[in-house]
């Protein structure tokens, strides 16, 4: 009875033992993800899993990478670190994805990065912009986290020189959402300031998903800065471009200002000229690259990119070219891949990751003239 | 000090304040006849403004047109809402009925961000860029709308609770219901009322603010918590109260955010509710009855 039963157990493990083997190379290779697709920043994780899966997309149609075809599973972080850990632990003890994606937000990134690190899969950053993700990584001890976009502290020091040479540095008010954020952007600011020897002369926070900003606007209004840094993003930015408008704020904006997402009738008034903004990205950039992935994204979603699709998609090729290096498409070889990236972006520079495994692409300068928004510069990061 | 920085704040605080009111005191009617706490109450003022946008921009509805149908068929929804579920909470747990509504609110908001995608919507209208300026004072036009749209609705929640038979007959079911009953008022028409003026409120709210803040599928939460805090301040089911507790809770958070760092002002809400929790249990209006 027993060597029956063994025989009958053997039988279908040779069997299943060949298709078990053939699955493991002609699966698709499979990529994690953790984005808010709902609450208050879910606009961007919107976005960010459409510049992502337009670049897998665009793979797929290629025939993919290794021979096998690229997918991405999207779990929902709601902007909230912990809710993150949870979905990021469970994806990681699957041992399914040879490397996570993103986070968006810097809170959930610099959460998901010790988990990355136990389980030795490579974490790809594309838009969370807290300088503490790069000072955290590479030589700053997680090898397993390499960060595409700038860090706020590099981007808001190209952008203080900028003014600093305008002479328009030393009287500047902040405002920004109480997150890693908005605290990243006071802290690189203070920094860049710091280093001309000037500092922020008012700093204050609002909670992420306030809808109303009357009151703090109005006091802004009345200390009478030169210019107003404000971090804010997706309804956020909305509510407070209104409301400053409404209130005939009369001090133009600097910092990460969204000009791309400021309402049209206030742009053509004027009314936010002398605005200057730093971006690591702008959907205008002349560039073939650029037209082609703008007009690619437009005819799929129905809406123009902006910044974060940007950094999804091109963070995405980057780490679809270092799968496709690593040859055998295993977590440590393409994190050893992804060291030696030299990549080609769509902003016409040639990207490597550095020590800190962070990519310093170009930032642009952008300026509001005449009711209209113009790139005034381009500086490295 | 600058007087005309006082008197904006002061200004600022009374629009807010009665924003607040128009969405507390749905919330608080609802509370105050059926004893449930609509926890969705802030999605269905997301919905409101939502239906304001496509009637608006897509459809090409004038303003005043969309505020009539966006409350009459948040009217229809509330009645709805009520035959549909929580007339079956009739008699039932209190734990049942923020399960039920708090289910309702996930569904609303995760439908929503199917159906409309989170992308935040501007709901233009001719005067979305108007504003009254007076001096150095300025108030949006839409702002004042919705100012005079929320002291009207007060004006008629008022009349009716006070001044008309089916008035009376919310405030005795909110009192008693057994004896309402026994008197000849049938309690079910009364709440099914009671819920589609909640609804119609939370409606009417979403319409008048959608010209004012972005559209979007998490509009509501954040006005929700702070009318959960101002029905309590106000007297927990106390429509009155609570209408005054948010014009005071408004003004006095722009008055403290002229001065405080932000964070502060946030709490306020929630400092002040505990603080009338610990003083004053039945709330700064409240007389132990309802409505």
């Amino acid at each position: 009875m027993f060597s029956r039963r063994v025989t009958i157990a053997a039988t279908i493990l040779a069997i299943l033992a060949p298709s078990a083997f053939a699955q493991s190379t002609t699966d698709p290779i499979v990529i994690g993800a953790s984005t808010p697709l709902t609450g208050s920043v879910s606009h961007f994780g919107q976005h960010a899993r459409w510049g992502a899966e337009l670049a897998i997309a665009e793979a797929n149609a290629k025939g993919g990478v290794l021979g096998r075809k690229i997918e991405i599973d999207f779990q929902d972080n709601r902007c909230n670190p912990a809710e993150a850990v949870k979905s990021v632990t469970q994806m990681l003890a699957t041992k399914k994805y040879v490397a996570i994606f993103d986070g968006l937000c810097s809170s959930v990134a610099l959460a998901i990065m010790p988990l990355v690190e136990r389980a030795g899969v490579p974490f790809i950053v594309a838009n969370a912009s807290a300088t503490s993700i790069a000072e955290k990584s590479g030589v700053g001890g997680n090898k397993w986290t390499f960060k595409v976009n700038p860090t706020d502290a590099s981007m808001l020091d190209a952008l203080i020189g900028w003014l600093d040479k305008a002479g328009k540095a030393g009287n500047i008010a902040y405002l920004g959402e109480d997150t890693d954020y908005g605290r990243a952007g006071s802290a690189g600011l203070e920094a860049a300031l710091k280093k001309r020897n000037q500092k922020l002369v008012m700093v204050d926070y609002y909670q992420k998903g306030a809808a109303d900003f009357t009151s703090v606007l109005t006091k802004i209004k009345a200390k009478k800065p030169g210019l107003l840094a404000l971090y804010a993003i997706d309804a956020d930015f909305v509510n407070t471009i209104r409301q400053w408008y409404s209130l005939g704020g009369g001090i133009p904006l600097t910092g990460r200002v969204l000009v791309d997402q400021v309402p049209k009738e206030i742009m053509a008034s004027g009314f936010l000229d002398g605005t200057t903004s730093v971006q690591p990205y702008d959907p205008s950039v002349d560039t073939a690259a650029n037209k082609a992935f703008v007009e690619a994204f437009t005819k799929k979603y129905n809406e123009a990119p902006m910044l974060i699709s940007f950094e999804s998609y091109e963070t995405i090729n980057i780490l679809i070219d270092a799968i496709r290096r690593s040859g055998d498409a295993s977590p440590a070889a393409i994190r050893d891949a992804l060291a030696s990236t030299k990549y080609k972006s769509m902003l016409d520079t040639t990207i490597e990751f550095d020590a800190n495994n962070l990519i310093h692409n170009n930032a642009i300068i952008f300026e509001i003239k005449g009711g209209k928004v113009v790139i005034v510069g381009m500086s490295k990061t | 000090m600058d007087v005309s920085f006082f008197v904006q704040l002061l200004l600022n605080g009374i629009v807010i304040g009665v924003i607040y009111a128009l969405i507390a005191m749905g919330l608080s009617l609802i509370f105050g006849v059926l004893e449930i706490v609509n926890f969705a109450h802030g999605e269905f003022y997301m919905l409101g403004a939502m239906l304001a946008y496509f009637l608006t921009v897509n459809w090409g509805f004038g303003y005043w047109a969309t505020i009539v149908i966006v409350t009459v068929v948040a009217l229809m929804v509330g009645y709805v809402l009520y035959e549909g579920l929580l007339a079956s909470l009739r008699g039932e747990s209190f734990e049942r009925s923020i399960l039920l509504t708090l289910g309702l609110s996930m569904i609303l908001q995760n439908g929503a961000v199917f159906f409309f995608t989170t992308t935040p919507k501007m709901m233009e209208t001719p005067f979305s860029y108007s504003n009254v300026v007076v001096g150095d004072l300025r108030v949006p036009l839409a702002r004042l709308f919705a100012l005079g749209l929320g002291l009207a609705a007060f004006g008629a929640l008022y009349f009716i609770l006070y001044r008309t038979r089916v008035g009376k007959a919310m405030r005795g079911v909110a009192q008693n219901r057994d004896a309402a009953l026994m008197v000849g008022i049938d309690p079910r028409a009364v709440s099914r009322l009671a819920v589609a003026i909640g609804i119609g409120l939370s409606g009417l709210a979403g319409a008048a603010l959608a010209p004012v803040y972005a559209v979007h599928p998490l509009m509501g939460f954040s006005f929700v918590f702070k009318a959960f805090a101002i029905i309590i301040i106000g007297g927990l089911g106390n429509v009155s109260g609570a209408a005054i507790a948010a014009v005071m809770l408004g003004v006095l958070e722009s008055l403290a955010g002229g001065f405080l760092p932000l964070a502060m002002v946030d709490a306020l809400a929630f400092v002040s509710m505990i603080a009338v929790l610990l003083l004053r249990p039945q709330g700064l209006f409240g007389r132990g009855v309802r409505v």
